[in-house]
């Protein structure tokens, strides 16, 4: 099967270290201290300055607005927000996180997974 | 981080459209959290609920926010 390219190279070296264990398919470290947009479980959205994440993919995030969903409000993205300051969001419920400036593509990661 | 923040209120927001505002008293490895002096939440109708003293044991389950 053909990988598809990212932006950024290693894409060797990213080999050996599919090897160990725990290894993220996302670097967030490229995302520390820049404005990201995070989806949750349940329809909410946040978008705060990501200051820190674990493995787990446990967020912190400051300066944190919070958008909810009404019922007609599909994706509008409403004036129903709320500030909140510092504050750490549970990896188990985050479903999408993306760069507040847009997208980005990375390799596909899920080519050799045969390990199961 | 969360650590930190023992002995602090803090306001934890669920999955669904429900908020718990209390005093961190401890927490796991799955943070499950152990609260005091719990007060509950519902977002949307903006109503306070039961204000549920003594220790409350919250699954982390839920929990999307902290």
């Amino acid at each position: 099967m053909a990988s598809v390219g990212g932006g950024g190279g290693g894409a060797n070296k990213m080999a050996d270290k599919e090897k160990k264990k725990k290894e993220s398919i996302l670097d967030l470290s490229k995302y520390i201290d820049k404005t990201i947009r995070v989806k949750f479980q349940g329809g909410r959205e946040a978008s705060g300055v990501l200051k820190g994440f674990d493995p787990l993919l446990n967020l912190v995030l400051d300066g944190t607005i919070e958008y909810m969903r009404d019922p007609d409000d599909q994706y509008k993205l409403t004036e129903d927000t709320r500030q909140l300051g510092l504050v750490v969001c549970r990896g188990t419920s985050v479903v999408l996180i993306c760069p507040q400036d847009g997208m980005e593509a990375i390799p596909n990661p899920f080519i050799q997974q045969q390990d199961g | 981080l969360v650590d930190k923040c023992t002995g602090s209120r803090i306001h934890i927001v669920m999955k669904s459209d429900k908020e718990i505002l209390g005093t961190l008293l401890g927490f796991d490895d799955f943070v499950n959290t152990v609260l005091e002096d719990v007060t509950e939440f519902e977002i949307t109708p903006e109503g306070r609920r039961i204000t549920k003293l003594d220790q409350i044991l919250l699954n982390g389950n839920n929990i999307t926010m902290v």
